[in-house]
């Protein structure tokens, strides 16, 4: 209100005193000296105008805010009306001198535009990034170097992620990070939206390993993951997206241009294969995703058996189906372009257009055919005509966590490896003690012998020189002769 | 030059030219504060998003200065904090009415001004077919919005709209009365409905919408309370009778009849049905050549029965549907094929009911279809 208050304020009298105070004579038309002093009317006159502007002043104001405020405290039903319409007056008055922003309420999209294609970094296809995460606070600096390197253009990437029921710092450090990454200073790493969704499930399964992946676990655990992912979505997905890129954030390895890769096939849902490094005595390497697999007649028939609200999980002994997976189909050295078709999807990183979702494919939360969440996921897609394709030579690798079993098998391989040491530590001691015994005696027989040996050589050197000695005794004699024999000459 | 005039004016300063001198002036502060009345209250423009990278049910700051845009600021949304209550209005929770439009009604959109929620709490979603028919729809559509949340009172105004257009595969193709309900166009009809369904709210629901209503573009006449007395029920799927008022010749006055068939109970005659049929065929409601003898909603309403009389439902139809966003967030969908033998509507009840939400049904609490 401030500015228009002012304003009129000053603005009234200055134009209405100003121009009665001007000098000009009254009661004389015409008068072409304007400049000569005149005083102004008399007191009475003057106080007279005053008071009629003050009152005009009054009324004015009053009248303002009768308008501002009367018709929105009247009919509105909010709670704040009366306050917020004086709020209004007041930023419309500061907004009119330097407004940089307007509300805008709608919004137009024609969705033929984000179909999706091969080439979407050209088109600046936007795409979703959807990550969920539970107590992942250990794996997140990897995730975020694995996206910092990610050659898709990043202005172009929106990031979702969805925090459920975490008991560690997940959230504080996700959202530092990403802060962080929003602030950095080359422009060209900055990401497009990024929602940090919370929202707890009250999940029950922990998220170890063995509760993880005991078969008993699995139908409930896939349920609520697949509500999870239900939920990320749905609070993520906008209408300008065109792909939708779900990734765990437990993947080790993965190529920088995976999201190229996979987008140039132009599927509508598609899947590399994923196995994990594994230690030297596990073999190195092992298939890690299962649920990524083509039907199988066994496993159809296996379904009809079952109740309605059974899940099929991929990979345990309890439900034997005989499909060909992805995993399994792995050649180090194939192709990495091969396409395979499939019917179930493993989650650790699926590329599929936004259309895939809009068209209502999600990650069911009840029994689909027989399936749930990811691979309830690649069903679904199946049954509305999407194309799902696995690349079964195209590999990431998934970090490799030891199993109940693997720890124990390492814990068995560890004690062994002590008891290794431990023999080989005694047989040392042994061989010492051995050599300590025995060591003295050849020591002494050494001794003996190098004695020995002095011994002989003393004597022998004794003996050569007794010998040596004679001889020359002899010399002498026999030069003492020829001195006799000389000196008796002369 | 403005001197004589001046002074010939000024001379004659009585209080008659200071009066007008002030009306003037308040005159034209008049106009210069009311050329900013499309503008928004301070509340309404404080929730708005920052950033057009943002949910689409709410507004969001347009840069009208130059100057490149920010990167996106890190938004938090915690769906812990949204409420799904039986009192929406005490709760000011945020409603998404959808609406998959293929003509325009200026009667449909005189009701949804009419209704009494608070607008600002309203976001309406459209969306409508890119064909010749579809393109005079969003025309018509976006004048009426033009003038609403343009130049209309702001409490008329809704929170934020979202126009979205789709070439749906197949086509929805002529929206004649006749020709719609042939039973054999009915599965292409209801599976390309049932896309554009979907399409329609999972691009657009927000992290912040608790409830969301579906309403056609036909239905041209519900309560103006409907939301509030829709939640009041606290389900999880609810569906308010869909009639249609016409002229009855025979009694010479305005008379009502059942419209939509598509909310029902299910019948053991319809599953018998159902175990015979292939497993991508579909059950319809409505056809003689199809008699399922399920219980339709349509014929239990009664002239002196309660208003807010509950029934569970089997199948629903999409005339008006108030739904809560959990349903839709857990992955409830409108299913394009045959899911147990339904489509669209019809099973989107079934697929709330595998997730766990059973529908139910208002068979007196009546809303009006169009009659053409």
């Amino acid at each position: 209100m401030l500015p228009f208050t002012s304003s009129g304020s000053k603005a009234t009298p200055r134009h209405h005193v100003g121009g009665y105070s001007n000098g000009y004579p009254r009661g004389k038309t015409f008068d072409i000296s304007p400049h000569r002093y005149q005083p102004r009317g008399t007191t009475v006159q003057r106080r007279r105008t005053q008071s009629l502007v003050r009152v005009a002043l009054v009324a004015a104001v009053l009248f303002l805010i009768v308008y501002f405020c009367w018709p929105r405290g009247g009919r509105s039903s909010s709670s704040s009306s009366a306050s917020s319409s004086i709020l209004s007056v007041l930023s419309l008055g500061l907004l009119s001198g330097g407004a940089d922003f307007q509300l805008e309420t709608v919004r137009y999209h024609d969705l033929s535009n984000v179909q999706g294609t091969a080439r979407g970094w050209e088109r600046e296809e936007r795409i979703l990034v959807c990550v969920p995460l539970r107590d992942a606070e250990a794996h997140l600096p990897m995730f975020f170097s694995h996206l910092r390197n990610l050659t898709y253009p990043h202005h172009l990437m929106d990031l979702a992620f969805l925090v459920s029921d975490s008991k560690d710092k997940t959230l504080e450090v996700l959202t530092a990070s990403m802060e962080e990454m929003q602030a950095w200073e080359d422009e060209k790493m900055h990401f497009g939206e990024i929602s940090i969704i919370e929202k707890d499930f009250g999940q029950v399964v922990n998220q170890d390993v063995e509760s993880r992946h005991g078969f008993a676990a699995q139908a409930g655990r896939r349920k609520l993951m697949a509500r999870a992912r239900n939920w990320l979505l749905t609070a993520a997905l906008r209408p300008y997206h065109s792909w939708v890129y779900w990734r765990d954030v437990d993947v080790e390895t993965a190529p920088f241009t995976i999201l190229e890769d996979l987008m140039r096939h132009n599927k509508d849902v598609i899947v590399p294969n994923v196995w994990r490094p594994l230690p030297e005595w596990l073999g190195g390497e092992q298939p890690y995703d299962l649920n990524s697999w083509q039907e199988s007649d066994t496993a159809l028939q296996l379904a009809e058996t079952l109740d309605e609200d059974a899940v099929i999980v991929e990979g345990y002994a309890e439900y034997a189906t005989y499909r060909p997976h992805l995993a399994y189909l792995r050649d180090p050295y194939g192709d990495p372009d091969v396409e395979m078709e499939l019917d179930g999807v493993g989650g650790v990183s699926i590329l599929a257009k936004a259309r895939v979702f809009r068209y209502g494919v999600h990650f069911p939360a009840f029994s689909f055919e027989k399936h749930a969440e990811t691979e309830g996921f690649g069903k679904m897609a199946r049954k509305m005509d999407f194309s799902v394709i696995g690349l079964p030579h195209y590999t990431i690798w998934h970090a490799y966590e030891p199993s109940v079993d693997d720890i124990q098998h390492m814990e068995q391989m560890k004690r062994e490896q002590l008891a290794l040491e431990q023999a080989e530590k005694e047989k040392a001691e042994k061989a010492m003690k051995l050599k300590e015994s025995f060591g003295d005696t050849t020591g002494q027989w050494e001794q003996d012998r190098t004695k020995l040996q002095d011994f002989a050589l003393k004597e022998k050197k004794e003996t050569a020189a007794a010998a040596a000695a004679a001889v020359a005794k002899n010399k002498e004699k026999v030069a003492a002769t020829e001195e006799k024999e000389s000196g008796g000459k002369t | 030059m403005a001197r004589p005039m001046g002074s010939v004016r000024l001379k004659k300063a009585s209080p008659v030219t200071l009066a007008v001198g002030t009306a003037l002036c308040i005159f034209i502060l008049y106009f210069l504060l009311g050329s900013s009345t499309p503008d928004f209250s301070a509340s309404r423009k404080a929730s708005a998003a920052a950033h057009p990278l943002s949910p689409p049910t709410s507004p969001f700051r347009r840069s009208t200065g130059g100057g490149k845009l920010k990167p996106p600021p890190v938004t938090h949304y915690n769906l812990n904090n949204v409420t799904i209550t039986p009192k929406p209005l005490e709760n000011r929770e945020n409603i998404l009415l959808l609406t998959p439009m293929a003509r325009f009604y200026p009667a449909y959109w005189d009701n949804l001004l009419r209704l009494q929620y608070p607008h600002e709490l309203i976001t309406l979603g459209f969306i409508l077919p890119k064909t010749k028919e579809g393109n005079e729809a969003t025309k018509e559509l976006q004048k009426r919005i033009a003038k609403t949340q343009k130049y209309g009172p702001e409490r008329d105004r809704f929170k934020s709209i979202i126009i979205l257009r789709e070439d749906i595969d197949p086509p929805l193709v002529s929206q004649d009365e006749g020709e719609r309900h042939k039973m054999q166009n009915q599965k292409i009809r209801r599976a390309a409905m049932a896309k554009a369904r979907n399409s329609l709210v999972f691009s657009t629901l927000g992290p912040d919408t608790s409830w969301i209503l579906w309403l056609d573009a036909d239905v041209i006449e519900t309560p103006p309370t409907i939301i509030q007395d829709l939640a009041s029920h606290d389900q999880a799927v609810i569906a308010p009778n869909c009639f249609q008022r016409f002229w009855n010749a025979d009694k010479k006055e305005m008379d009502e009849r059942p419209y939509d068939f598509n909310n029902w109970q299910d019948s053991d005659t319809a599953g018998d049905l159902a175990k015979k049929m292939d497993p991508d065929d579909i059950l319809l409601e409505g056809y003689a050549e199809m008699a399922t003898f399920r219980t339709l909603m349509a014929y239990l309403s009664k002239e002196d029965g309660r208003l807010h009389e509950e029934v569970p439902l089997d199948g629903v139809g999409g005339a008006a549907l108030l739904v809560k966003a959990d349903v839709h967030r857990d992955g409830a969908m409108f299913p394009s094929f045959a899911f147990y033998h339904l489509i669209e509507t019809e099973g989107f009840a079934k697929m709330a009911k595998r997730l766990g939400w059973q529908p139910f049904g208002l068979p007196n609490y009546k809303v009006y279809h169009y009659n053409e």
